[in-house]
């Protein structure tokens, strides 16, 4: 069963996009990472052209991080001072990789950069958690127990302008979360991820921040990041489906509630070495793709707009005729589905607390 | 260095997991790594 995306103009399996997006937010709910950085890859493999794929799985991270956040800011989970520091400095990656997106759009590389950027993070992540895993399950199998340091220093520790963050119990430089800040929106400009793999380590180990903290706090910033992402690509390239936005929500939303059940009962080590093995095997993936397939060009038919079904139309027409208010639109239906998806999870969550409660 | 380089091929044997994982790892990063200098050049 396809469906035509009148921005994107290909045809994907509905079906396909369901199950994909479901597993990977199965995969996001276990592990607490976005998802990201599986979906979009998964998107190019489905026919999305990378430039499409990046802009509307950033949509999607809206939607979902919205949804988490909501929960989080019902939990008094977020520490908002620190959080605002991370932003500062994601708004400035965020504007930097658009602008290096842009030019190697301009010259007709972008879609090897894409694909040469998930190669290489995929491959970064995948063998440093690889070795982690292999390492724990070693060290668990001969029962060696490390002794870790409280808080190693870093340079980054030595910067300027320190301030406190009450809510993190921290005394701490504002320089250090803007750079991390900066790292990440960098990050998500150019490959269309939230950066939680990349944030999430870095508010552990150099910022030093409570764990409880750490998901609200990294959700709360991927809402800012991913508004400029999704914003700056709607207007600047008109890149936003709806209808492809629409699938991915609903398919991530329903995925991640089933991963955080699962997540309860599963070892989490072993979890960790089999997502590293799967990290890599979708990097191998995009290797193959980028480096052996045989680069057939693909064949762009125009599509007669009247073609189009009046909903299709309608959404064309407004990315093309008004870009800024599609890119407000398109931030705010991401926001609508996330907040309605927090607020279902919590009646169903309440329906059943009540029902065991009797 | 020479009793590491001496003992090798028996740690090898004792570790074949980790040797797989091992070369499984370089071959992908050699690929990626020879790949992008070719697309660039």
């Amino acid at each position: 069963m396809d469906v035509f995306l009148p921005i994107a103009e290909v045809s994907v399996n509905i079906l396909a996009i369901f199950s994909l997006s479901g597993i990977v937010g199965i995969l996001s709910g276990l592990f607490g990472v976005g998802g990201g950085f599986l979906m979009t890859p998964f998107l190019i493999f489905l026919g999305v052209p990378p430039t499409y794929a990046v802009a509307n799985e950033a949509n999607n991270i809206l939607a979902t991080s919205v949804s988490g956040s909501t929960t989080h800011y019902l939990k008094d989970t977020l520490d908002y001072k620190m959080g605002l520091m991370i932003v500062v400095g994601g708004i400035f990656g965020t504007l930097l990789g658009i602008w290096i997106f842009t030019y190697f759009k301009g010259i007709g590389k972008i879609d090897i950069v894409i694909s040469l950027a998930y190669m290489y993070i995929l491959a970064i992540i995948g063998t440093a958690m690889l070795v982690e895993g292999l390492g724990e399950i070693d060290k668990a199998r001969k029962k060696i127990i490390t002794k870790k340091k409280l808080h190693v220093h870093y340079w980054i520790h030595g910067l300027p302008l320190r301030m406190r963050f009450q809510k993190s119990k921290l005394y701490e430089s504002a320089f250090t979360p803007i750079i991390i800040g900066l790292i990440v929106g960098f990050i998500a400009a150019i490959m269309g991820i939230g950066g939680a793999f990349i944030l999430v380590p870095a508010m552990i180990y150099i910022i030093g921040m409570p764990t409880k903290l750490i998901p609200g706090t990294s959700l709360f910033v991927t809402i800012f990041v991913s508004v400029i992402v999704t914003f700056l690509h709607a207007f600047n390239y008109g890149s936003i489906d709806l209808i492809l936005v629409f699938m991915l929500v609903t398919g991530s939303i329903i995925g991640v509630q089933c991963g955080q059940k699962l997540g309860e009962s599963i070892d989490g080590t072993r979890l960790k070495t089999l997502l590293a093995a799967l990290l890599l095997l979708v990097g191998i993936a995009i290797a193959y793709d980028t480096f052996f397939a045989n680069n057939t060009n693909m064949e762009i038919s125009k599509i007669d707009i009247n073609d189009l079904n009046p909903l299709s139309i309608f959404i064309k027409k407004l990315s093309v005729e008004m870009p800024i208010l599609y890119g407000l639109f398109s931030i705010v239906f991401a926001v609508s589905l996330g907040v309605a998806a927090a607020f279902i999870r919590r009646f169903f969550s309440n329906l059943r607390k009540k029902y065991l409660k009797k | 260095m020479p009793d590491l380089i001496k003992n090798l091929p028996s740690e090898i044997k004792k570790n074949k997991i980790k040797a797989g994982i091992f070369l499984g790892l370089s071959a992908y990063w050699g690929i990626i790594l020879i790949g992008t200098l070719v697309q660039f050049n």
